[in-house]
């Protein structure tokens, strides 16, 4: 099987995750955090070691500023919902995942209005009409760094720019660049970066997180215990606790701090390089098969790994299908969850066939689908 | 009128006697399944005076049901009735002595149990094996008889099955065939007569398990009305059988059995046989030809029935993509009856 839809969940992982998550159900068995015993101090270690390795490649100061979440989803969910107020109008874009597009469309109910800027499938968003989008009652600019449809980056620093000027909240979902595409929290002015933990960052499902910027105070989405001040029925007001009520899923975040360690050693640099030039080979095959449409920009300095195309006369699923059963390619194919990117790409129809890489990914893979494609296109 | 008089017939039959007729008025029965054989079954049973009813079927009354669905007419067609409350309605008139429910579900691993709780008995109405092999194991687990009943084109077979007493459905059948390599209903027919025949089998042999009869058939009885044949053969029991030797419930555990996903964006869902299968498209074509429109090259065969807006992609590997369906069970149904489940 040829694995290409590591935009959805990467496989395979660095064999430390598996190990990782393996040693912390058999060796770190304790609840972290709660109890001072052995088990329960390995558990907390591990904890600790994995907020620290985030905060290194974010470039986040202070590591108790990361708190885990179930996925990206929920971080968003807790970015947009812990600082919007009746009354308080939020910018987003047109290329946006339903993680971000459906908890906006629920926050309109409770009273918040809401700019959405068409944003290029090609460049992505233009800063310029974000800064014309903020009014006076603006509190908060959420986009995507890069589209989970079509790759487009869009330019984070330069809005977070704005963003900072304008004493805007600057929420970045990163589901598809933590961990392939350098983020710095500090320098691209991001206020809160809500990130998955088993795509680019080679973690399990099932677990995720939110950089929350110094200067911010969230309404937790739940309460619950802690181990801290458990003697108050008050839910603390610093973080993490605030944030990370009831035992968390310690397998998982074991295994993502593996994955973090994994990037860092590499270097993502490096990660990004190989993805590069996985993309350009892919791209170029593309565009010398007839009958193809590739969607996104054509270079992958812009684009995270991820691409969309079609196959003219085609339906996408049925594509997706044939790639699986007769060429043995995972890919993935429909909305992908994000209608608002299809309306902008004109693709709501038929959806497109999504082609994302890994690290993992080899060139002779990349061949082997040109092949399939190009067999598939000159059949039907 | 003596309150057993409306049996007379039925109870001057000595096998069956007053004592028999006590017993099926205190006697629950589920038919799983409300076609052409559920709706025989059903008649039978409930004229002959069974206490309870459960009449399981999820699926709506069609002009082209009639021809062998014995319980229905043209009303029930227009009104799209329910299969089953068009069952309880009907029989209500025939015995309105007896309780009649209406169960409008499909069986899965999830709701057999339930559905077959508290039954004595169970009768097969079912037009799928994966289906039966559920009911099988669910029968064998919660210790229900059960009659299990099929017919195609001009043939039809009937056995039953007695927990701990009698081969089950798995030992006949260890496997589930590769999908696509039987034909269904849809594209080998079905006489009217068949199903009758064999949904009379069916229930007949349903009241002497009832009453405890010692002349309970325990041979696998096949019936040809075309060819003129009628043959009673010899079953064993597997000795390795997995549901009724080793109680490895794998249907109601639901390790084996087809299963669908929805596909991200429109009103598509994919379904996956239980087995991977090697389908030729040229004969899987020539089975559906009559039924409406049929494509194939290397990688997909497509099929738009004349009948409705129903379209169906099937891949080499057995697994499809259903078009224009709105959940699961209906995609199921749908595989079930065109390519074969
Ligand atoms: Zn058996």
């Amino acid at each position: 099987m040829i694995y290409l839809d590591n935009a959805a969940t990467s496989w395979p992982k660095p064999e430390c995750v598996y190990e990782a998550v393996n040693r912390a159900m058999r060796e770190w068995g304790g609840n972290p955090g709660r109890s001072g015993h052995k088990m329960s101090l390995a558990a907390g270690k591990v904890l600790e070691e994995t907020r620290l390795l985030l905060a290194r490649l974010f470039n986040a100061d202070n590591p108790e500023r990361i708190i885990f979440t179930l996925n990206a989803t929920e971080a968003i969910n807790l970015g947009l919902k812990g600082i919007l107020q009746p009354g308080d109008h939020l910018v987003t874009g047109s290329m946006e995942h339903n993680s971000v597009s459906r908890p906006v469309e629920a926050l309109k109910e409770m009273g918040i209005t809401v700019t959405k800027v068409k944003t290029s499938p090609l460049t992505g968003i233009n800063p310029v009409d974000v800064e014309n989008a903020i009014q006076e009652n603006t509190r908060m600019v959420v986009l995507n760094h890069a589209s989970n449809v079509t790759g487009t980056l869009n330019p984070i620093a330069e809005i977070g720019d704005i963003c900072r000027r304008h004493g805007v909240v600057f929420l970045v979902d990163a589901a598809q660049t933590a961990g392939i595409v350098p983020i710095d929290v500090q320098k691209m002015n991001i206020s809160l970066l809500a990130f998955p933990g088993h795509k680019g960052l080679f973690g399990p499902q099932g677990v995720g997180g939110l950089y929350i910027a110094e200067d911010l105070c969230l309404n937790p989405l739940k309460q619950g215990g802690t181990g801290s001040e458990s003697k108050s029925l008050l839910q603390p007001l610093f973080s993490p606790d605030r944030y990370e009520s009831g035992t968390p899923n310690m397998p998982g975040i074991a295994g993502l701090g593996a994955g973090v360690r994994f990037i860092l050693e590499q270097g993502i640099d490096r990660i990004r390089h190989k993805e590069h030039l996985l993309m350009t080979k892919l791209l170029s095959g593309l565009h010398n098969i007839s009958r193809i449409i590739v969607f996104g920009p054509d270079t992958p300095e812009k684009r995270a790994a991820v691409v969309s195309i079609q196959i003219k006369g085609m339906d996408s699923l049925e594509a997706a299908m044939i790639l699986d059963q007769a060429f043995e390619i995972a890919v993935r194919a429909g909305l992908h969850c994000a209608p608002d990117a299809h309306r902008t790409l004109g693709t709501l129809e038929n959806g497109t066939i999504r082609i994302s890489l890994s690290y993992y990914n080899s060139e002779e893979e990349i061949d082997i689908l040109l092949q399939a494609v190009a067999a598939i296109a000159g059949q039907s | 009128m003596r309150p057993l008089d409306r049996y007379s017939r039925q109870t001057i039959f000595q096998e069956i006697g007053e004592e028999g007729q006590l017993k099926l008025l205190q006697s629950k029965v589920a038919v799983i399944g409300m076609g052409a054989l559920g709706t025989v079954i059903a008649n039978n049973l409930c004229r002959a005076g069974v206490g309870y009813l459960r009449l399981v079927d999820r699926d709506y009354v069609e002009l082209s049901n009639l021809q062998r669905q014995t319980l229905y007419n043209e009303q029930d067609a227009a009104d799209q009735m329910p299969k089953a409350v068009a069952a309880v309605k009907h029989l209500e008139k025939i015995n309105s002595e007896i309780q009649i429910e209406a169960v409008l579900k499909d069986v899965n691993s999830g709701n057999v149990e339930s559905i077959l709780d508290g039954m004595d008995l169970v009768v097969d109405g079912t037009d799928n094996l994966e289906t039966r092999l559920l009911i099988n194991d669910a029968c064998l687990k919660n210790n229900i008889p059960w009659v299990h009943g099929a017919a195609l084109a001009g043939s039809g077979l009937t056995m039953n099955i007695i927990p701990g007493q009698t081969p089950c459905l798995r030992c006949l059948h260890p496997e589930l065939p590769a999908p696509g390599s039987h034909p269904t209903c849809s594209t080998a027919g079905v006489l009217g007569m068949i199903t009758g025949i064999i949904g009379c089998l069916e229930s007949t042999e349903a009241i002497k398990i009832l009453i405890g009869s010692p002349r309970i058939n325990r041979k696998l009885c096949v019936v040809n009305i075309w060819y003129n044949q009628f043959t009673y053969l010899d079953i064993e029991q597997n000795p390795r059988c997995l549901a009724c030797v080793e109680h490895k419930f794998e249907y109601l555990n639901s390790v084996k059995g087809s299963y669908t996903v929805s596909l991200c964006g429109r009103d598509s869902i994919q379904v996956i046989p239980a087995k991977a299968g090697d389908i030729d498209f040229q004969t899987m074509a020539e089975k559906l030809k009559n039924l409406g429109t049929v494509k194939y090259n290397p990688f997909t065969l497509n099929f738009s029935a004349s009948n409705s807006n129903l379209e169906i992609t099937l891949f080499q590997d057995g697994r499809a993509i259903i078009k224009n369906v709105k959940d699961d069970q209906t995609a199921k149904s749908a595989y079930a009856e065109y390519i074969g489940l």
